[in-house]
């Protein structure tokens, strides 16, 4: 069948009997929405202008049409959400869509089947209501008419009846049956499901690059920020079609994602300074000062009155931090945007009124916007689905063709409208009998549509706070108090926020429930017990009761019944509420109850939930098993919320960008969960989406007030934030402070150069004494390589790669041995020559002689000085055979032409013949000669390591001058601005370095007991491959000829600390810092995660944690490994672009307290942080 | 760029490419492959895995330059919607996820798993699925799923 793909496409069709309702403007016959259609072939279409969100709300519609029409439920497909095929029924928000826009689509069905058994009953010439109806076969006594024989080839059309009479509960055959979800077995197979799964013929990608101001959609700043887009800094890169700058929207729309994506990443942008948001840091403050408007929701007797007459005042400020809606897949959206018509493929939770966003934005009439709604990652209220479908529709027009845009996880993560915080206050208090005699209850909900994204940054929609009335839901207790009093106080977002699962009144029931179980403690009465006395809706009564029998509550006045051992205290806390949806004063959805049980950990603070306990009206269910799995889904979702989840923000923007800012709830940690379906299928179907959802968080407050006598009324509820209320009210002691080793002041780097500027007179001095200007040597034109045996070639290759020649000689991108990278010194760059045989660039002219006194004594054919960066101190030992070889193997290469740029240095360094100065001080030359005393193998590594291998080049510190502190060897260096560690004993790896273990990692690029290989010692490693075992066995056996042997005790022990720092690291008491390890790192890091493709570096054996200084530790954080020394290893992502300083400051501190807990803490991290990132390590990286 | 080799579910192609290109882009673009998902960049939340030679490997920040030459199976690599791969078969059985995102991962951590420990206790499951994150909170169907995994695989 070809997909119809409008509702004239359907109406057109012969042989079928269609179901429509007039437009609510309509203009004509046609112009009408359809439901239901009936095929001749016995297929049946049903439509809904919702969306599936994840939910299975298409099982649940198909359930539905299939009982009412009488038909097997595999005939019933559902078509969902689409702008041009389904009926307008708004936005799929609030649980609706069993309980509100399912109606019309139950009376459609109804309709077609009065129809069709009136036909059948002509036809069979008996009364209708003797007839009966299986799968769309109608049957009196023997005989039969199939609903298709009945349609035939006509066309019907018929306008919904909402009176046509629905089944008697008792009847239904479909709905309240178990039905298997429709749509995972595409999910499970990888079939074409999602948005992001949508390509279309000469499709290009596109990637937005958004303003600093992430996560703010409110100020005059808004839109107007951006100073300079500069095109120049991605000139270089390939497939760049187009940049598009509109205001201070940016897009760029590649020929390929990673051309695209990498683009966004380096495009050079400068913004106007951002004005500071509110101090978020205080939600109370920051939602009180924001400006409102009351709105009072309800008054019942005169809560003025009543609370200044109160025996027990009970004023309570409730506080909710900012919520992500966290989607696990970032938002994507295709747009097809021609002259006279947009196509939007999108995720959208509200197709009809993202089109009517598009159409402001895109200046064009709603009648040419087609949307085709697909899945995307399950959004649970407004994220960035449909802001992404704008950016789409602006770089497809800008270029004319289809374009995919895909946003990243730290734009979809500081751009998505938050779920909002929230505050809730209530005055209130008891009367002396203990009754509630006053509540007065007020709100601040600073959300609100959150304006497409496009549309702010372009200027088409002004950047204006916005109120949202949206702040009532069950702003109104559940419970008939004596006087209450509700206030909504409206207010427009401080940052972008919009409705998110158990839309304010998630936070409402926070408030409501802790209150009332606060009450109940102060009455003096059971908390259930308390809130039967005012409950008086027979089916929340019902319910309650019905929870308490479940879990065999035991009635109890006073916290601490349950009791616990050790540092343990265990509670139990209930919790009721229902989610009231809509325009105020709204609908109620399902029913919700929660019994929590938690054990209080009084020494770390954290909070184990031992089991959940969920009861739920929600009416008749249509699908059992589909409600189930959505109680279970609400349940994790907000216990991850409660327990953990919170919003960071720094003085203009969002903070958090990634999950391990964000942690969410993980496998480890999901407790039991019972859930109680009451039986109710006699009362209407209620919205099951959020409901589980509401009493969350209060009922967790109260477990751990049960457990503990301590009340906590500000979410998240973390291990600190509990440690330290527990420590507050007495439960806990406060630690005294440990006694930290004082924080290491690190040494200064001494790099190659960092210590040249100090002895440059004296060099100035040396050198004009020193030996004269060397004289050029002859020029050749160019050698027969094949003087050269293969083997004698081979050979020099091999020497080449263990001199690490192409490492330096090999611009990024550029050529092998072509020169041109740039080495960055405190004294300007230094640029690597061409050492390819071409004549005119590189040393194509040079003979051997020539090349000799090169590696022998940094002299160039020419009779310049080369800097000894060239480090022809050590090259000065090889023999003159392997020297030859090297010769032979360069000469032998392809000559590239390619010039070599002049350095960059400023005097007096850019005066070659000082180095004259350096050489009479520093260098020896000669070959290695042999210590007879040694063994071969020793010799043969010292050969290796001292000449080519060049190790102490960046192993041992330098004078000032530069050189090789002689006194010092291998006490650890600088390379590139990463430390290079001691390979003496002073060492800081906490096992020491073993022969066979300088060996793996030498072979391999990682030894499990100490890491892998990273920064510039990757493409060391990288080299090394070219040589035999024999050599690296020698090199290994060499360097550590003068280290202590390991032994099989000490190794043991130090695996076993190792173990317990690992263990340890996974709690969940392990502080901001270890929530980012856990989220970020201890998948690739931790001994005990799941295998991965590349090695599992054990921080605990990291000597870069023990060090004086951090600065290899935050450099590899920062960048990442995105070049290992060996493919086996795998690669690590740069975390850079996505933690902020004050996020990795708090990382690194966690890493170092855990894994070198005996070493002091790193000073001043926050500079060394903001000086690293400022910092390129190499101009190639 | 450079011609790089790539073999994903048993078919070989070569390719012009840069070889710091995340593999999970070239999967979706150039293999037309839905299965391994975008959701992080970074490593985190597993949306993207894939089975490189048999371990699982986070294909949204892999290098394609890693690779080369190796065995790549994706979530279509292991089976079909007519002939799904036990591990697929368990988790629609099961019904082991809501929206379905972050079902690629679920699944291929779960094939990885029963790869190297066939009989994997449910503490190793949990473990196992530890780096997975799921938003919708179908994490206990996706346990029974992968429960059921174990017991499909052990009928085998």
């Amino acid at each position: 069948m070809t997909e119809k793909r409008s509702t004239a496409d359907y109406l057109a069709a012969g042989s079928q009997l269609v179901v429509v309702r007039d437009k609510a403007n309509a203009t004509g016959a046609d112009d009408v929405e359809i439901f239901v259609i009936v095929s001749a072939d016995g297929r049946v279409t049903a439509f809904n202008g919702h969306v599936d969100l994840g939910t299975g709300i298409g099982t649940a519609l198909g359930q539905i049409v299939a009982e009412e029409l009488d038909v097997a439920f595999p005939r019933v497909t559902v078509v969902l959400g689409d702008t041009e095929r389904t009926p307008n029924q708004g936005p799929t928000i609030a649980s609706e869509t069993i309980q509100v826009s399912a109606k019309p689509l139950a009376r459609a069905a109804a309709t077609a089947r009065a129809v069709l058994l009136a036909r059948a009953a002509e036809r069979l010439d008996i009364a209708a209501g003797d007839l009966t109806v299986t799968d769309g076969v109608v049957t009196a006594g023997a005989r039969t008419v199939t609903y298709g024989e009945l349609i035939g080839q006509e066309r019907i059309v018929l306008r919904i009846d909402m009176a046509a009479p629905l089944k008697p509960v008792s009847e239904y055959r479909v709905v309240g049956q178990k039905a298997a979800r429709v749509d995972l077995p595409a999910k499970a197979t990888g079939g074409l499901v999602y948005v992001h799964d949508v390509r279309v013929p000469d499709m290009l990608h596109g990637r937005v690059v958004r303003p600093p101001y992430a996560g703010v959609d409110v100020g005059d700043f808004v839109g107007t920020s951006l100073i300079d887009v500069d095109q120049s800094s991605i000139a270089d890169l390939p497939g760049i079609v187009a940049v598009v700058v509109i205001g201070d929207f940016i897009g760029i729309v590649a020929e390929r994602e990673e051309q695209a994506a990498r683009a966004a990443e380096r495009l050079r942008v400068t913004w106007k300074p951002i004005p500071h948001l509110r101090d978020l840091t205080d939600i109370p403050t920051a939602l009180r000062e924001n400006p409102s408007t009351p709105r009072e929701l309800v008054h019942r007797g005169d809560v003025e009155v009543t609370r200044a007459g109160v025996a027990q005042p009970m004023d309570r400020t409730y506080v909710w931090p900012y919520h992500l809606h966290g989607s696990i897949g970032p938002s994507c959206s295709v747009a097809d945007c021609q002259p006279d018509r947009l196509t939007l493929w999108s995720g959208t939770q509200n197709p009809h009124m993202l089109r009517a966003d598009l159409a402001k934005l895109m200046a064009m009439p709603e009648a040419r916007i087609e949307i085709i709604r697909l899945q995307a990652a399950g959004c649970y209220g407004r994220n960035c689905a449909d802001d992404v479908g704008g950016d789409a529709a602006l770089l497809s027009r800008a270029v004319g063709r289809p374009v995919r845009v895909q946003l990243t996880r730290e734009q979809e993560t500081a751009w998505e409208p938050k779920g909002t915080a929230q505050l809730m206050e209530v005055r209130g208090g008891l009367d002396a009998t203990g009754d509630v005699a006053s509540y007065d209850f007020s709100v601040r909900y600073p959300s609100n549509g959150a304006p497409l994204l496009a549309s702010l940054l372009t200027g088409v929609v002004p950047p204006v706070p916005m109120v949202f009335t949206m702040g009532d839901r069950t702003a109104i207790p559940p419970y008939s108090y004596g006087a209450l009093r509700a206030t909504a106080h409206d207010m427009a977002p401080i940052v972008r926020a919009s409705w998110l699962r158990g839309v304010s009144s998630m936070p409402n029931s926070f408030a409501h429930e802790s209150w009332i179980d606060e009450a109940a403690a102060a009455a003096g009465v059971d908390p259930i017990a308390y809130r039967l006395r005012y409950l008086e809706d027979p089916r929340a009564v019902d319910l309650v009761r019905a929870m308490a029998d479940r879990v065999d509550w035991v009635p109890h006045t006073a916290p601490g019944t349950l009791g616990g051992e050790g540092d343990i205290l265990r509670g139990r806390g209930f919790a009721y509420a229902v989610y009231v949806h809509g325009q105020f004063p709204g609908v109620p959805a399902a029913w919700s109850a929660w019994v929590a049980d938690v054990e209080v950990n009084t020494a770390t603070g954290d909070v184990a939930l031992t089991k959940i306990t969920v009861g739920q009206d929600s009416g008749l269910m249509i699908n059992p098993a589909g409600v189930q799995h959505q109680i279970h889904g609400n349940v994790i979702q907000s216990i991850s919320r409660v327990l953990k989840e919170e919003v960071t923000f720094n003085q203009i923007a969002v903070e958090t960008k990634e999950w391990g800012g964000y942690p969410m709830i993980t496998f480890p940690e999901i407790p039991p969960i019972d859930v109680l379906m009451m039986d109710k299928p006699e009362e209407p179907p209620l919205g099951v989406g959020e409901s589980a959802s509401v009493p969350s968080a209060a009922a967790i407050a109260n477990a751990i007030y049960d457990a503990t006598g301590v009340r906590f009324r500000e979410l998240p509820f973390t291990p600190e934030r509990v440690l330290a209320g527990l420590q507050a009210a007495g439960v806990a002691q406060a630690k005294p402070p440990a006694a930290l080793a004082a924080p290491a002041k690190p040494a200064k780097p001494r790099g190659f150069w960092a210590g040249l500027g100090i002895g440059l007179a004296g060099l100035v001095g040396i050198g004009t004494l020193a030996l004269p200007i060397r004289s050029a040597i002859a020029p050749i034109s160019g050698i027969d390589p094949t003087l050269y045996s293969a083997s004698t070639i081979a050979k020099g290759k091999t020497l080449a790669a263990l001199g690490d020649c192409a490492v330096c000689h090999t611009a990024e991108g550029g050529q092998p041995m072509a020169g041109g990278l740039g080495l960055e010194t405190p004294f300007g760059t230094v640029f690597s020559t061409n050492l390819t045989p071409d004549v005119k660039t590189g040393i194509g002219a040079w003979s051997f002689d020539a090349f000799r006194r090169a590696m022998r004594e940094g002299i160039g054919r020419d009779g310049r000085h080369l800097y000894p960066v060239f480090p022809y101190d050590h090259f000065t030992k090889t023999t003159d055979a392997d020297l030859e070889a090297i010769y032979a193997y360069l000469m032998a290469q392809t000559p590239v032409g390619s010039a070599t740029s002049a350095n960059k240095l400023a005097f007096p360094m850019n005066m070659r013949p000082l180095m004259a100065g350096w050489n009479a001080l520093y260098l020896k030359t000669g070959a290695f000669q042999p210590d007879t005393a040694r063994s071969e193998i020793w010799n043969r590594g010292a050969y290796l390591v001292e000449g080519l291998g060049h190790c102490s080049s960046c192993h041992t510190p330098r004078n000032a001058l530069g050189a090789e502190l002689a006194s010092q060897r291998y006490a650890g260096g600088v390379a590139e601005g990463w430390e290079a560690p001691a390979l003496s004993t002073l060492s800081r790896a906490p096992i020491p370095w073993s022969e066979g273990e300088l060996f793996t990692y030498l072979r391999t690029g990682f030894s499990p007991l100490h890491g892998p290989a990273a920064g510039p010692m990757a493409p060391v490693i990288h080299e090394l491959q070219a040589l035999p075992d024999e050599d690296l066995r020698a090199m290994a056996h060499y360097l550590a000829s003068d280290l202590p042997p390991v032994t099989p005790e000490a190794e043991k022990a130090a695996i076993a600390t190792a173990d317990a720092r690992n263990a340890t690291a996974l709690l969940p008491s392990a502080g901001p810092g270890g929530r980012i390890f856990q989220g970020a790192c201890a998948v690739c890091h931790a001994p005990t995660a799941p295998p991965l493709f590349g090695v599992k570096p054990n921080l605990a054996f990291n000597s870069n944690l023990h060090s004086d200084r951090p600065d290899n530790l935050i450099r590899t954080i920062l960048r990442g490994v995105p070049k290992p020394a060996i493919a086996d290893l795998g690669s690590m992502p740069a975390f850079g672009p996505v933690l902020s300083d004050s996020q990795i400051a708090d990382l690194v501190r966690f890493l170092r307290r855990q894994y070198a807990p005996g070493r002091p803490e790193w000073a001043d991290l926050d500079k060394t942080i903001s000086r690293l990132r400022e910092t390129s390590t190499h101009i190639s990286q | 760029m450079r011609p790089v080799t790539l073999c994903v579910n048993g078919s070989e192609q070569v390719l012009v490419l840069a070889d710091d290109t995340p593999l999970l882009f070239i999967l979706r673009n150039d293999f037309g492959l839905n299965g391994p998902k975008y959701g992080c960049g970074l490593g985190e939340c597993g949306a993207c895995t894939v089975l490189v030679d048999g371990v699982a490997a986070r294909a949204c920040c892999l290098p394609v330059g890693l690779v080369e030459g190796r065995e790549i199976t994706t979530l279509e690599g292991l089976g079909t919607a007519e002939n799904p791969h036990p591990v697929q078969a368990a988790f629609i059985a099961e019904e082991g996820a809501q929206c379905g995102y972050c079902l690629n991962g679920m699944i291929m951590t779960v094939a990885a798993l029963l790869a190297r420990d066939s009989q994997p206790s449910d503490n190793a499951i949990t473990e196992a699925l530890r780096y997975n994150l799921c938003r919708c909170g179908a994490h206990v169907e996706i346990l029974r799923a992968a429960k059921r995994a174990v017991q499909m695989t052990a009928q085998r």
